[in-house]
């Protein structure tokens, strides 16, 4: 099965660079948690702010974690090894290809929210992560593992991938209900962020770490942008004319 | 059987390959020639289906090859121009990984992974990176891997490019026994002498277009089995006979310096490209 083969080589990357890519995931995230949660003491809805941050954090971390786990390296396996090219001659089904790229990129982005969840463990919020967070950050990571496989597919130059990353991901890692509420974002903007994937992830995360109940209309969300993303990529593999 | 009917490729307005009709057959030895941008990697990436075609086919035992088409994908291998390796995977991990990707059953991808690696001498190297191999090793490699899917058509684009002459050696006594045992092999190379040992029949392509296919022996019989180089300050130009005596008598005429050899598949190839160069 192709899957298998994909999850293999994410494997022994991860194998590899097992702490180069546990740190990578866990600076950022700390800086914040330390910083906006633990420095800047604040309370927000009526309760410490690092109640609200910790779960927008394990989902933006969740985000990033697929997304660059995906977007960099087949990038670089398309446009600089070249090492995409095997893939593309050998007979393993295309679709198996990009389903273990989708599948390895949410387990990394799984892993990275594990660490922070963990990390976190010791401070003593009081937050619940279950069987449904797992699933949604699942999701989540599925989400932008594949827009990381249309972007390292799309992008001309090595540079493309990062310039994306700033342009897109980074924007909605501050803004999609990760630090502060969506809601209070003026009308109109509002809207569009609160149907962007991290913002749905987020808050369903959130409500869940806060044991209230969670809209599964935002799982429907997070499958409808799966879908959609799929598409591009298959239309990529199967239609384009010079790989 | 490898059919390519009228095959053309299109980037925008310029045409890499135009309408290349083309029957490799079974066990066949093919070389395809031709000077740079002659359309020859293009041709070899459409067959690897890397680059679909504009307009034409490739049909592979009559059947149509396609991205989809994963059973005749199964049947080919291919050794790219560039290294088309991970560079941060070991020798192990890249030849793991084509078995993988071929569905090649776990016991056989390991013995044929050891049976290769020490044809080519790499074993001791099993565990080093990618990135630290040299050229002529990770040529090696390359075609280690291409061999380990055991595949009924080989395509090879300048598979001795930066090897040094020991290793070409080996590399053509292997393609040869591989040839002897049934596996159809399409070759592109810049080596003349290469095509001329291994190829039963050799294509000549330049402007991406076919301007001749017969066997090397033929090409160079019509161009005449004896090459006297006649060597003046400003250049060396060759002159061909069918006979050694008539070489001879043109020899023995002349007061400057000049040789007889026999002639080769280079000379053939700097005749027909060389004058088309010389027009352009």
């Amino acid at each position: 099965m192709g899957i298998v083969t994909v999850l293999w080589e994410k494997w022994v990357e991860f194998r590899r660079d097992f702490y180069k890519i546990t740190l990578a995931a866990m600076i950022a995230p700390l800086m914040y948690i330390l910083v906006f949660g633990m420095g800047i003491q604040t309370i927000s809805h009526g309760q410490p702010y690092l109640q609200f941050l910790i779960p927008g954090v394990v989902a933006l971390t969740t985000m990033n974690g697929s997304f660059n786990a995906i977007a960099q390296n087949l990038n670089v396996q398309r446009l600089y090894e070249k090492a995409f090219d095997q893939v593309m001659i050998s007979p393993t089904p295309l679709w198996q290809f990009i389903a273990g790229q989708i599948i390895g990129g949410s387990l990394r982005g799984i892993y990275a929210g594990c660490v922070i969840i963990l990390l976190v463990l010791p401070i003593g919020v009081r937050l619940c992560f279950n069987g449904w967070s797992f699933l949604i950050m699942f999701l989540n990571g599925a989400v932008f593992s594949t827009l990381g496989v249309v972007v390292s597919f799309y992008a001309r130059t090595h540079t493309d991938v990062p310039r994306f990353s700033n342009y897109v991901i980074m924007p909605m890692a501050y803004l999609c209900n990760t630090f502060f509420a969506s809601d209070s974002i003026p009308h109109g903007l509002r809207e569009v962020i609160q149907l962007l994937p991290l913002s749905q992830a987020s808050s369903m995360i959130r409500s869940i770490a806060n044991r209230e109940p969670f809209s599964y209309a935002g799982i429907g969300i997070l499958a409808a942008y799966l879908a959609v993303l799929m598409v591009l990529a298959f239309s990529f593999l199967y239609k384009k004319k010079n790989l | 059987m490898i059919e390519l009917k009228k095959l053309t490729k299109k980037y925008d307005e310029f045409t890499a390959v135009k309408e290349l009709d083309l029957t490799i057959e079974t066990g066949g030895f093919f070389g395809l020639l031709g000077p740079n941008g002659a359309g020859k990697s293009t041709t070899i990436g459409m067959l690897s289906t890397l680059f679909l075609p504009t307009e034409g086919e490739i049909l592979i035992d009559g059947e149509r090859l396609t991205r989809k088409n994963t059973v005749l994908k199964r049947k080919i291998s291919v050794v790219t121009q560039e290294y088309s390796m991970r560079q941060d995977m070991t020798i192990e991990e890249v030849m793991e990984y084509q078995g993988r990707l071929y569905f090649v059953p776990k016991k056989e991808r390991r013995e044929k992974t050891q049976e290769l690696l020490e044809f080519c001498d790499l074993m001791d190297y099993r565990k080093r990176t990618v990135r630290k191999l040299s050229g002529g090793m990770k040529r090696k490699l390359m075609v280690c891997r291409a061999l380990l899917t055991e595949p009924e058509i080989l395509l090879l684009d300048e598979p001795t490019a930066g090897m040094d002459a020991l290793a070409r050696r080996q590399m053509w006594n292997l393609l040869k026994r591989l040839n002897r045992n049934h596996l159809t092999i399409l070759l592109t190379t810049h080596y003349m002498e290469e095509a001329e040992i291994l190829c039963d029949r050799v294509g000549l392509m330049d402007r991406g277009r076919l301007q001749e296919v017969d066997s090397p022996r033929a090409m160079i019989e019509r161009l005449g089995c004896y090459a006297v180089d006649q060597v003046s300050e400003e250049q060396t130009r060759s002159f061909f006979f069918q006979t050694q005596e008539e070489a001879i008598r043109y020899l023995s005429g002349r007061k400057d310096l000049a040789s007889l050899r026999n002639t080769t598949l280079e000379d053939v190839f700097l005749e027909k490209v060389g004058k088309y160069l010389e027009r352009h």
